[in-house]
Order: structure tokens, then sequence, then C-alpha cells
């Protein structure tokens, strides 16, 4: 160093004697300062990129303004009916007015019970037609009665001049289907079916950004699905609140048993593959942009009683479509006799893995990328999908097996959006926004009509047991 | 001064191990500071071997916690600031060998100690932890602060405030 430093002196700062120190002191001494920028420069990045994942996270803000008052009636109030009206009452703006529901005796007094808890002043019916004709400054009503009656009901509704969210299946026969499509046109009123998942804030994202903006997933491949159910008793009732036989077949009841389990016989509603599957398979078509060409689906009643379970308790399916990118195999089952693994979706494409459902607990969002795609970074630091978990290294004695052949783990990312509140709030926002205008329905009746084609075919492939066709007309009404 | 006199090179290659190691420890200081509510106490909890008992009893002290908390943060900041711009660099290097070798004493790397904590890469008694701390040792000794670095010109007015 030290001569080093004499060379110095004798180089430079011969001419500048009198300074504290020379130019080659100042310069090497401050040589490493630009690293604070770049530093600085690269955290600034950083920062950045975390807040928007952050922001990805929270999702969009709530509007501020106080929303004009909607006149509210609920029909049929049954177990859905009260899950609908629980997150109901956390969507501002809200004036409930009536309750019908057959049930008099025990679901309508609960539900005009718990709106007088949260002091709505509303009238109980049976009869719908009875409250049309007596409630005349309705704007919208919410329809979860049984499958069978969704078709009157909500054609009726919408030529009182009503909004209609009605649950899904929006009805157990195209017919009464096609029927609610065109009062719908009509009449010139909103009428949103209930499969909720078209307004879930992760489906949306999977679909706006993952699949259509990013193409996280590349082509498309293969599909499959499930839900699967742990064995469950036939419902049953508190029997002080039988209701009288007359009432009971005046509403299209042999009996109570049939009342409290429509979804079992046919005529009334669809069994499981409508009951659950049409959710998932809805969210199939949503995804894909498509609908399928065909179908093979095997099924019957295996487990339960075949008196109280016409339909199937299990249903295996597997749908065809035919994309612009090419062909795609959708695997869809439902059992009734075993719930492991729930209910999931999972979308397979070349470059990735997206796997999905609308539970917060099991499946809330992972998407895999493949060894053969692109890097994702840019699209971590957009906050599409969160920082990868790299799947864990080989088992315990798996050095064994492993081989050049094997493919690698995929690393596992996680879809940004976590859900807090009831599942059907944003698809009942989104209706009630819609009459405000202030949105577009997120699943008209064409929509609705779509998904009840797809899901209603497989009732019909199991029965005929060969691959049955759609023909692209059989979509529209 | 009797020392050892460096090539261009060679010092170039000091000066390049002392900021990357600066950089690791700013940012490692940084994070921590942004992260709202961080605490040592998760990593403390996890300590394993002979000082595990002192590491813990620290982990369950607020009081202590409180103290120690901040001066990890900005011990790690200072040091990383110290070591990129060759600012007291004895200094700031002997501190991160120190800091980095608590962490060691926290989690050592002893044959037949199996984390739950899985770590990438496979390590038999030294992990990176030590290397990070052998290099701070060279940068240690060999003081390129003095002749890249603001140390030389704290030395040059030093010195000529002397003279
Ligand atoms: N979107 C979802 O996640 C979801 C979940 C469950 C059910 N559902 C749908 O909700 C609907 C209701 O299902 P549920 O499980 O609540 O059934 P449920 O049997 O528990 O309830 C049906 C209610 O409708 C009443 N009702 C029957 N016929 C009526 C009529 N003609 N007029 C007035 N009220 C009548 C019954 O008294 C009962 O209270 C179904 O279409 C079902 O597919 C949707």
């Amino acid at each position: 160093m030290a001569e080093d430093d004499k060379k110095d002196q004798q180089g430079e700062s011969g001419k500048e004697t009198g300074k504290l120190m020379n130019r080659r002191d100042l310069l090497q001494g401050l040589s490493t300062v630009p690293v604070l920028g770049l530093f600085g420069y690269a955290l600034n990045k950083q920062i950045g990129y975390e807040r928007a994942q952050k922001e990805a996270l929270a999702g969009p803000a709530a509007p501020a303004a106080k929303p004009s008052e909607i006149n509210v009636a609920l029909l049929g109030q049954g177990a859905q009916g009260e899950v609908l009206l629980s997150a109901m009452l956390k969507v501002p703006g809200l004036r409930f007015r009536a309750v019908c529901d057959i049930w008099t005796e025990y679901n309508q007094k609960r539900a005009v019970n718990t709106l007088k808890k949260y002091n709505f002043d509303v009238n109980g019916y049976e009869d719908y037609q009875e409250m049309l004709a007596k409630e005349k400054d309705l704007d919208a009503v919410v329809i979860a009665t049984p499958d069978f009656w969704h078709s009157q009901h909500t054609v009726d509704c919408l030529k009182a001049g009503l909004n209609v969210y009605c649950e899904k299946e929006m009805s157990n026969t195209l017919d009464g289907a096609r029927r609610m499509v065109h009062a719908a046109r009509e009449t010139g009123k909103l009428l949103q079916i209930g499969h909720q998942r078209r307004s879930h804030p992760r489906y949306i994202h999977c679909f706006e950004k993952i699949i259509k903006e990013a193409g996280l997933l590349g082509r498309i491949v293969t599909v499959n699905g499930q839900w699967n159910r742990a064995v469950k008793p036939d419902l049953g009732w508190p029997q002080r609140y039988t209701i009288p036989e007359d009432r009971l077949e005046k509403y299209g009841f042999k009996s109570m048993e049939q009342f409290r389990n429509w979804r079992w016989y046919k005529g009334l509603g669809g069994g499981p593959i409508v009951d659950l599957g049409s959710h998932q398979i809805d969210i199939y078509n949503w995804f894909l942009q498509s609908q399928p060409k065909g179908v093979v689906a095997s099924g019957g009643t295996d487990y339960y009683d075949a008196a109280t379970h016409e339909w199937y308790d299990t249903v295996m399916a597997i749908y065809d479509y035919e994309t612009s990118a090419g062909r795609i195999r959708a695997y869809y089952q439902t059992q009734t006799t075993n719930g492991s693994q729930g209910y999931f979706e999972n979308f397979m494409g070349d470059q990735g893995t997206l796997l999905i459902s609308e539970s917060e607990a099991a499946y809330s969002g992972m998407i895999y990328r493949d060894v053969s795609a692109p890097p994702w970074d840019s699209w971590i630091q957009k906050g599409y999908v969160s920082v990868p978990r790299v799947l864990g290294p080989q088992p315990e004695g798996a050095e064994a097996v492993l081989d050049v052949r094997e493919s690698v783990s995929p690393d596992e990312h996680r879809i940004p959006i976590s859900f807090r509140d009831p599942y059907h709030k944003p698809h009942l926002e989104n209706f009630f926004r819609a009459i405000r205008g202030t949105a577009t329905l997120n699943c008209p009746a064409e929509v609705g009509y779509e998904t009840a084609v797809t899901v209603l075919k497989v009732n019909e492939a199991v029965e005929a047991n060969t691959r049955l066709t759609f023909s692209p007309d059989e979509f529209s009404v | 001064m009797e020392q050892e006199r460096f090539s261009r090179l060679q010092m170039m290659a000091l000066v390049v191990l002392r900021v990357v190691i600066g950089w690791h420890f700013l940012y490692e200081g940084v994070a921590k500071l942004l992260k709202p509510g961080w605490s040592a106490a998760g990593f403390l909890l996890q300590s394993r071997g002979p000082f595990a008992g002192v590491f813990r009893w620290i982990a369950e002290r607020p009081d202590v916690l409180g103290v120690v908390n901040p001066l990890n943060m900005w011990g790690l900041a200072f040091i990383g600031l110290g070591l990129i711009l060759g600012c007291f660099t004895r200094l700031a290097s002997a501190a991160g060998m120190i800091v980095i070798g608590v962490y060691y004493l926290c989690n050592p790397l002893l044959v037949g100690y199996f984390y739950s904590v899985p770590m990438e890469g496979n390590y038999l008694v030294i992990n990176k932890n030590l290397v990070e701390m052998a290099a701070l040792f060279v940068i240690l000794v060999t003081n390129s602060g003095r002749h890249m670095g603001l140390d030389r010109i704290l030395h040059v007015w030093f010195q000529k405030g002397r003279r």
C-alpha cells in the first residue's frame, strides 16, 4: 500500500498540493458509492412488485356511495334459501318485503323471524301467486325452490315485472329452461342463474388473468374435476311440522319424504350430477370458452335404495370439446359414498396446471408450472400468481428409482386471491348491481341455459349407454 | 506500514467480494425493517444444539426481544452499508462475523442433526453462513476499504488532520 500511495502522490497529487487529499484518493474512496444507487433502484422495484401482489390479493375497493334501495322477495327458504338470505343480509341497500314458502310452519316462519330480527317487516305467503298479486312494489325476487319449480316461478315473476335471481339448476327440463330465457327476453327483466362461481373473485382472476391474458396453462388438453361426498342419511323433518298431505300434493310432492329429498327423484331434481356437477361443469364451459361436442357417461344407483334414490348416486362422465386451439377432453365424477378429496376442478395445459375450488380450505387455487414452460417471473411481479414453492425433495429411498426419464416435479404457485365473504355474496351483489345499472350479469339466462344443456345430457348419456353428441345450435335458444 | 501489496486485479476481487456481502447484509436488514412486526422469535425458537436454551430464553422474553430485534435489523443494515461503502470496513466485517456466528450457533449444523425446516442444498457441518463468515474474515484482514472505499478518505483526513 505504502508504495502504491507513494506513486499516487508523485503522479497526481504533485499538481494538487495544498488540497486535503488528491483526486485519486477521492475517486477510489467513493468508487463503491454507486452500488448504493443500484441497491436503491433494485429495492424500489422489489417493493413495487410486493405492493402489486398485495393489491391483487386485496381485490377491488368497495364503492363508497350509499346505494338506492331494492325491494326484495324471497321465494323458497329451505337450506339454500337460508344461505342466500344470510349472504344478502351483508349486502347494503336491500329492503326485504315478503317471504313465500309452502312449508309455512317451519322454513317460512324461520325466515320471517330472522328478517324481523333485522327490522324488516315482511309478509309470509304460501302461494307465490298471492304474493305477486298483493306485493305491488317489489323490484326483485330470489328463488330457491326445488328445481322443478324454477321455470314456472321464474317465468311468472318476470312477467309480474320482477328481476329474478334463480338458483341453479335453471330447470330440470330444457323446455322449462327455454321458457325462462324467452320470458327474460320478452319482459326485458334481468334473470341471473345461481352458478355463483361465475362471480367468485378467484375464478374471475383465473379466467381473465391466468387463462385469457397470461395464458399460463398454454394449450389446455385435459380437464378433470369431481365432487365426492360422504354417505349421508336421507333428510328428515321434525314430526310436528309435517305438512298436510293435500298441501304437499298441491305443490307436486307425493310424501313428506319426497318433499325433503326431492333432488333424488326423477321429475323433481336431477341427482348429484345436476345438483353438484352443474356448478363445476359450468366452469368447464366457461374456462374453455366452448361447449362440448359429445359426452360419454356411466352411472347408476349403486349404493342407496333405488326406490328413494331414482337418480344415480354415482356418475362418471367424459366430455370432448373441439376448440380453435384443439381437442380437449374433460372428465367429471360425482359419487356420494366417500368424501375423500372433496371437490375441485383441474385444468391441464402443456405449460401449466390449474387446480381450483370454491373452498378456502382445500384446493383454494394452485397453479403448477410445467418444466417446459417459460419462466413466470413477470406474472409473479404483477401479482397474478404467488412466489413458487418448489415441490419438496424426493421422498426417502427415491434415489433407487430416480432416473432421467422421470419428470421433474413442477413448481407450485398459489393464486393470490383469498376470499372471506359468504360464497354466494358476490353473485348476489352482481345481480343487485345489475338492477341498479352498474354491472352486467355474470350468469344471465343464456349462460345458465348452455350449462343446463351440457349437464342434463349426462343423465341421458347414462341411460343411452353410448356417446351422445351435441349439435352447435342445441346451446342457443 | 508493513503490508502485503495487491495487484489491481486482486484488489478489485476483494472489493467485489466486500460489496456483494455488503449488499446481502443490507437487504437482510432492510427486508426485516420493511416487514411490519418482524421478529427474530420464530428463528430463535427453532434453535437446536448446545445453545438452544439461551436462544429460546431470548425468544420468550418480550423485553429482551425488544432490544434484540432492532439491534439485529439495524445492525445488519449498517454492516451492509459499511461493507458496500468501505466505511469502517474492519469494524463492519468483524461485526458481520459475530452476527453470522450467532446465527450459526443458533442452528449449528452438527453431524446427525435433522431440521424440520428444509434447506436448499446439502451441507455437512459447513453451510453458506460459515462460508460468508470466512469471506468476511478475508475482508477483515485485507482491509480493502483503505484502498477502494470511504476508509481511504477517512484515513487521509485523519492523517492530514494529525499532521
Ligand atoms: N348454488 C348453490 O350452491 C346451491 C346449493 C344448494 C342448493 N341449491 C339450489 O337451491 C334450490 C333449493 O335447494 P335446497 O337445498 O334449499 O332445497 P330445500 O328442499 O331445502 O328447500 C326448498 C324450499 O322450497 C320450498 N318450496 C318447495 N316448493 C315450493 C313452491 N312451489 N312454492 C314456494 N316454496 C316452495 C320448500 O318448502 C323448501 O323450504 C335448488 O334449486 C338447489 O339446486 C343451490
